[in-house]
């Protein structure tokens, strides 16, 4: 299997090819992380602004208000937050767990788990990297120019994203800099998919892969189908903007021809339900593979879970319509995308109750990774279940565009995969960087973040079920939503109470990866039988002195016949017979 | 020049899994457009509509023999060892058909039919230029396979010509399906 002779350069000397311009799968990695925990500072910076004017609506905001909002006395103004909560979703969607989950766990584990040296094409990864700073950079300007950043939402419907909608620089800005995204995105997927599929060592069969593995595989497929969708909105969009199509322009926004704004929606839905799964099917996979490892456990069904994590990838691209439901589609049509988004479940059944199965039982260890792991199993759950409500064409007619949305999406794609990140953190970093993190301040910031994030999206839930709906400036200005005030003041003391445990988890991170002599973490400091853990801590230069050849699974653990002293095996040891 | 052995065999395999996965993705970008093109088909009244009912005939079609062309001859390319002549043709007629495009966007404006008048007028406008952008970016790469065969033939291998080669055929055969959609059916 291993199909392509893989050589060892020389290690890069200098900073700059170190460092900067790194072709080094491991460096750009850790690049991907810096990038996305930069992004994810300021993402929850505008999540804590808008949080602040729903509870204090008129109230300057301390301490950084008459910094950032001058003309207003430090009052978050109305456009301005309909550009925070735009760019909150664009930039944790795209600028935070994407590079992190995909850009920095994509990059790190993919090659040392399949046993390779590197990814297949250093120079495109290389590439994907800089793009993605780009794409950044010019998402960045766009905060900087007089009329603003994009405030048309995520989603950036026509006609709140046409000149009309949106004039100003801002919103063409924020294409072009998602269409540099896309790009980095599908050269990530291109080289992620060619790695897995040529360069697993000798005896890694698809089924002998760590559930990491599958997780980012099967998400590298969907991004590299997907993102070019979004890409070709994006441009048609653009083009609308920039150069008088009329490709998504009626009414008022038209001044000839009759476009349609729903193409927009349909084209930017058929990428964007994928995209759901783009970011959620890593933690998944991580978190299948850590449950089993912290259980102390083989994974139960570990086949049955790739299985229906590649099912759920194929159903996730035929179900986009339940975001269109009340665009006037005939019932013919949501009633198929309703049966189809039900579907979902099945497989997502199957893989929940796998990781019930594997902690069944399991002499489990509470370690900071399994704890963030075992928060995703809850959050998940919950946010899974609420999905099959909206899924409901009837009862989303009702719940559309509430808080019950944002709370639902939240859970699913913001709390899950956020704490499916932050175990893969805790988990790698020693392998990344050679040291541990505090786990006594590790287990503090997850039951901090833990209690708060589920005061906040708990909380946007009752009001969305309460007839809230999302992006109100002031909501309260409708007096049937004044019973709400109270709960809405709960979620943002939530919110500011989860941003404040972050402190403990940066203030951890930056001690263990730049505070001088700390103690070193072992090779395997966690007791883990993949391919990553019987290497040094960092991971050498090139990885593998020797291509490993593999033996047996991922998740060989409490065989009471093993004689190593043990209680799991390597996947280069022979299985031991039970 | 070319040669032909098991570490080659190899590196053609992952070189044309990353091709198959790159047109892949070119292929959805381009059928994303061809969906719109579909959905305001079968909403329009009248087919044609009014706003195309005086497009040019000639140049698309020259366009479309000239792409075609273009395809044979690198297929020659990736065949034959007369590689100078072969990629001289190649590169000129992928020129000469941006220069078509050009003309053909000329006309369309002399004729009075704008980006702006609607949508098909936006359709027409808006897949040949992100056509002729993948153009660019393919004589890019077919002037990179020039640099190779005429400075430094020993860097030129099947697995380049074969790569390049399928990119071309790709947005040939993309630019048939935009002929049949926008100007023959
Ligand atoms: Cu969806």
């Amino acid at each position: 299997m291993a199909f392509v002779e893989q050589h060892i350069h020389d290690a890069p000397t200098s900073f700059w090819s170190k460092y900067v311009v790194s072709y080094d799968h491991k460096v750009i990695a850790k690049q991907f992380l810096w990038y996305a925990l930069f992004w994810g500072l300021v993402g929850g910076l505008m999540s804590i602004l808008i949080r602040w004017t729903l509870a204090y609506p008129g109230v300057p905001v301390p301490l950084i208000g008459n910094m950032l909002f001058p003309a207003s006395g430090g009052v978050v103004p109305p456009d301005t937050y309909a550009m925070l909560f735009t760019l909150h979703g664009t930039i944790m969607i795209f600028f935070f767990i994407t590079p992190l989950l995909i850009g920095c766990f994509g990059n790190y584990c993919i090659p040392l788990m399949i046993g390779a040296r590197d990814m297949i094409f250093p120079t495109l990864n290389m590439l994907s990297f800089w793009f993605a700073m780009a794409s950044g950079l010019v998402l960045f300007a766009s905060l900087c120019i007089p009329l603003g950043g994009a405030a048309g939402g995520w989603t950036s419907y026509p006609t709140l994203s046409t000149n009309i909608g949106q004039p100003g620089a801002g919103q063409t800005m924020w294409l072009i800099s998602l269409f540099l995204f896309g790009i980095s995105s599908t050269m990530g997927a291109v080289n992620y998919i060619t790695t897995v599929i040529t360069l697993r060592a000798p005896g890694m069969g698809y089924f002998k892969m760590p559930l990491t593995i599958w997780g980012l595989w099967l998400t590298a497929i969907l991004n590299a189908i997907f993102v070019p969708v979004l890409g070709a909105g994006l441009l048609l969009l653009t083009f609308d903007r920039v150069f008088g199509t009329t490709f998504f322009l009626a009414g008022a926004a038209a001044t000839s021809g009759r476009g349609d704004p729903i193409l927009f929606q349909h084209v930017f839905w058929i990428f964007g339900h994928p995209e759901v799964y783009i970011l959620i099917l890593p933690a998944w996979g991580i978190v299948s593979d850590l449950l089993s490892f912290f259980a102390r456990k083989p994974a139960f069904g570990y086949k049955m879970t790739a299985l229906s994590l590649s099912a759920i990838t194929v159903l996730s691209t035929v179900v986009y319509g339940h975001h269109m439901y009340t665009t006037q589609m005939s019932p013919l049509l949501t009633q198929s995308f309703m049966t189809l988004t039900m579907l979902i479940s099945i497989p997502s059944a199957i893989f929940f109750a796998n990781w019930l199965g594997t902690i069944w039982k399991g002499s489990i260890q509470f370690h900071s990774p399994m704890l963030f792991s075992l928060g995703v199993v809850f959050v998940f759950g919950l946010g899974g279940l609420t999905g099959l409500y909206l899924a409901s064409t009837s009862i989303d007619l009702y719940l559309h565009d509430t808080y019950f949305v944002v709370g639902h999406f939240h859970y699913t794609m913001a709390a899950s995969v956020l704490l499916g990140g932050f175990a893969g953190v805790y988990f790698w970093m020693p392998k990344m960087f050679g040291r541990m993190m505090n786990e006594t301040l590790a287990k503090w910031h997850f039951w901090l973040t833990m209690i708060g994030i589920n005061g906040i999206f708990m909380g946007m839930m009752i009001v969305g079920y309460g007839g809230m709906h999302r992006r109100l400036y002031n909501p309260f200005i409708y007096e049937f939503l004044h019973k709400l005030i109270p709960i809405n003041n709960f979620i943002s003391y939530s919110a500011f109470f989860a941003a404040a445990a972050q402190i403990l988890f940066i203030y951890n991170l930056f001690k263990t990866v730049f505070a001088k002599n700390y103690p070193a973490a072992g090779k395997n400091p966690w007791g883990v039988g993949t391919l990553e853990w019987e290497i040094d801590s960092p991971a050498p230069h090139y990885n593998f002195k020797d291509i490993p050849v593999v033996k047996c699974g991922p998740h060989e653990f409490g065989n009471p016949n093993l004689t190593t002293g043990r209680d799991y095996q390597y996947q280069t040891e022979e299985l031991v017979k039970v | 020049m070319i040669t032909k052995g098991p570490a080659d065999e190899l590196n053609h395999f992952k070189n044309s899994v990353a091709m198959t996965v790159t047109l892949i993705s070119f292929g959805m970008m381009f059928s994303s457009l061809f969906l719109g093109y579909f959905l305001v088909r079968f909403n329009a009244p009248a087919w044609p509509p009014v706003e195309i009912e005086n497009l040019p005939k000639l140049l698309p079609f020259l366009s479309t023999v000239v792409m075609g062309l273009s395809s044979w001859t690198f297929v020659l390319l990736e065949r034959r060892t007369e590689k100078k002549a072969l990629w001289s043709a190649t590169f000129g007629l992928g020129v000469l058909f941006l220069v078509l495009q050009f003309l053909l966007w000329n006309s369309l404006a002399a004729s009075g039919i704008l980006a702006s008048n609607g949508n098909v007028p936006s359709m027409v406008y808006a897949f040949t230029w992100l056509h002729a952008g993948h153009i660019v970016l393919a004589l890019a790469l077919v002037l990179w396979l020039g640099y190779l065969i005429f400075f430094r033939p020993t860097g030129l291998t099947d697995v380049k010509l074969i790569n390049v080669g399928k990119f071309w055929h790709f947005l040939g055969v993309i630019w048939f399906l935009m002929y049949l959609m926008l100007f023959v059916l």
